[in-house]
């Protein structure tokens, strides 16, 4: 931090007050990326899904590490598809063929790639900013860990935030590309050509990084029109051809598992009350953003964060897609989390050139900013005395009481949580106890007293015995509402009580599976692992 | 390079377009409802704001974008 000199005692003593609250904001955001590292590593401990969905990742993943495609017939058993591209997956094949199918590889891949974008974040400030401020650069790469939705996702084994590393490189890169070009006089193809590259990776990761690949190229049409468009043609030729590839190397069930399976109802409600939690938890960052967009649409020429920005704000509309939800925030947390670093290091170069007063003004005013930024995120785990004794100390409770989500018993009275978190109740960010993992352990224990598979909703229990992975219940969910599945086979072989064990937690699979496991099996035992009760069922003797 | 007048008349064109397409939904009896649909006046409330910041960027000619 650079402050010019003051002039007598009075002032000196004045100007150490900004220092102080920069000190207390760098605090807070380095507090909570330990928070954050806390979660990771319990969660890379916890052998079985903490969010549902991660099994399938990982099965994902074997499938890639034994040289074939997730991308299959759902008709048949063992009724597996994914619906997301491979690059997440592939990247994490070299730690599942050394250590085995285990959570924590992919849990430790995401989590990496998060902290590889607050880095791409606080370098992308820290280049364009002429007095060179680290502490701003990092208070914007912290901020972005610092985010309730990038805490709750980052450790998880789901490819999202990986393709947000991949946005955020690309993002960044062509800044620096375009103003090393501009600088210059000349085109530097091989720096656009890397940023084409991690566009097509962020987008083999997961679908929805059109919305950055269409920022990078509208950026591009408005500073190299004519560039753009010769660029634009073979990305979209190369993009295609790698589509078309593994779509013959599947037989068409990359087309039916990846596009047809994603066609979701849009839930008006769930976007509005997204939006509006998005805003209240970022409403720093995320105004800043916004008047710094509109004062570049005005007065100054578009960046590639500007265009980024608006485009990742309006894409997040698609978190109202069932199935979707806050991780779709996360582009544009990124980007805004860059906007506001660059946006107060102009503020503050403008205030030293007015003189000390101005300068501590603002200094001031940029802490006590991020300081209620990071207020408005407060989230922490309270599963130690420690971390109570914190939590009490700012005035947080040390638990909240949650009660048990159920879709096959009576409900359940609350139980505490040692977990707090701004964004309200959630099930997500509360690092999973040693009863979860025993209770993941007595669930799979179910299974082996049976001689087959489980019928299982997640994938973990499976895993965990050594049998096959049978059913992704959400992707068969998705295929059925789009008439792409025939539930034959399965309905089949759930009347004929093929499975010893069926795994029930929030009973996602399409209505006729349902209907048919209500008939054919009983409910035995309810076990709860990570707030969910699991209902484990058994086959009914038949009266035919 | 494109300058900010023509981003605006970009825009504009986008907006206008936009709203006709909203219309022609009704027009090609598509959609689920008779007249305006809900869905459709959110559009159509997006499509004239496109349009209108389209209009405010003229005045700004040929600064670039």
């Amino acid at each position: 931090m650079i402050v010019s000199p003051p002039s007598n005692k009075w002032e000196t003593a004045v100007s150490y007050l900004p220092r102080i609250l920069i000190s207390i904001a760098l605090l807070a955001f380095v507090g909570y990326l330990i928070v954050y590292a806390i979660y990771a590593v319990n969660l890379f401990r916890f052998p079985f899904d903490y969010d549902q969905g991660e099994g399938f990742e990982l099965m994902d993943t074997v499938l890639f590490s034994e040289g074939e495609w997730p991308y299959r017939d759902n008709d048949h058993y063992p009724f597996y598809s994914s619906n997301y591209p491979p690059l997440f997956h592939v990247v994490t094949v070299p730690l599942v063929w050394l250590f085995g199918p285990q959570y924590w590889t992919g849990r430790l891949v995401s989590w990496l790639g998060t902290l590889v974008t607050a880095v791409a974040i606080a370098w992308g400030v820290q280049r364009q900013s002429k007095r060179k401020r680290w502490w701003l650069s990092a208070l914007a790469g912290l901020a972005f860990l610092a985010s309730n939705y990038i805490y709750h996702v980052g450790p998880l084994f789901r490819q999202h935030l990986f393709m947000v590393m991949f946005e955020t490189l690309a993002v960044v890169y062509l800044t620096a590309t375009v103003d090393r070009e501009e600088r210059d006089g000349r085109y530097h193809p091989k720096q656009l050509l890397i940023v084409m590259l991690l566009l097509l990776a962020a987008g083999y990761t997961k679908q929805l990084a059109y919305a950055t690949v269409a920022a990078v190229f509208l950026f591009l049409f408005l500073r190299q029109t004519k560039r753009a468009i010769l660029w634009a043609i073979p990305f979209a030729a190369v993009t295609g051809l790698i589509f078309w590839w593994i779509n013959i190397s599947t037989d068409n069930w990359w087309l039916v598992n990846t596009v047809t399976a994603n066609l979701n109802p849009f839930i008006k409600e769930q976007a509005i009350g997204l939006f509006k939690q998005w805003f209240k938890l970022h409403t720093v960052i995320t105004t800043i953003a916004i008047l710094f967009a509109v004062y570049q649409f005005y007065f100054e020429r578009l960046s590639a964060y500007s265009v980024w920005f608006v485009l990742a704000m309006l894409n997040s509309i698609t978190a109202g897609k069932w199935g979707a939800g806050e991780s779709y925030f996360a582009t544009a947390i990124a980007a805004s989390c860059i906007l506001t670093g660059l946006a107060l290091n102009r503020a503050l170069d403008w205030a030293e050139q007015k003189g000390w007063k101005w300068e501590t003004a603002v200094l001031t005013l940029i802490a006590l900013l991020w300081l209620v930024q990071a207020g408005k995120v407060f989230h922490m785990p309270t599963h130690t005395p420690t971390l109570a004794a914190i939590a009490q100390a700012l005035g947080q409770p040390s638990e909240v009481a949650i009660a048990p989500q159920t879709s096959c018993s009576a409900p359940r009275d609350p139980e505490p949580v040692y977990y707090v978190d701004s964004a309200g109740v959630s099930l997500l960010g509360r690092p999973p106890s040693a009863a979860d993992t025993a209770a993941g352990i007595a669930i799979a224990d179910k299974i082996l007293e049976g001689e087959t598979a489980a019928f299982s909703e997640d994938a973990g229990f499976n895993f965990y015995v050594g049998r096959d992975i049978v059913t992704n219940p959400t992707q068969l969910l998705n295929l059925y509402q789009n008439n792409a599945v025939d539930l034959t086979d399965m309905l089949t072989m759930l009347d004929e009580q093929s499975f010893d064990t069926i795994i029930l937690r929030a009973q996602f699979y399409p209505p006729p599976v349902l209907d048919m496991i209500g008939q054919r099996y009983a409910t035995t035992d309810l076990i709860e692992m990570n707030g969910f009760v699991y209902c484990v069922m058994r086959p009914v003797k038949s009266s035919r | 390079m494109i300058t900010k007048r023509q981003l605006g008349l970009i825009l504009l064109a986008m907006g206008i377009f936009g709203v006709i397409a909203i219309f022609a939904v009704d027009w090609l009896g598509a959609g689920d409802f008779q007249g305006i649909g809900p869905a459709q006046r959110i559009a159509l409330l997006a499509a004239a704001v496109v349009a209108l910041l389209g209009l405010t960027l003229l005045p700004l000619g040929d600064r670039p974008a």
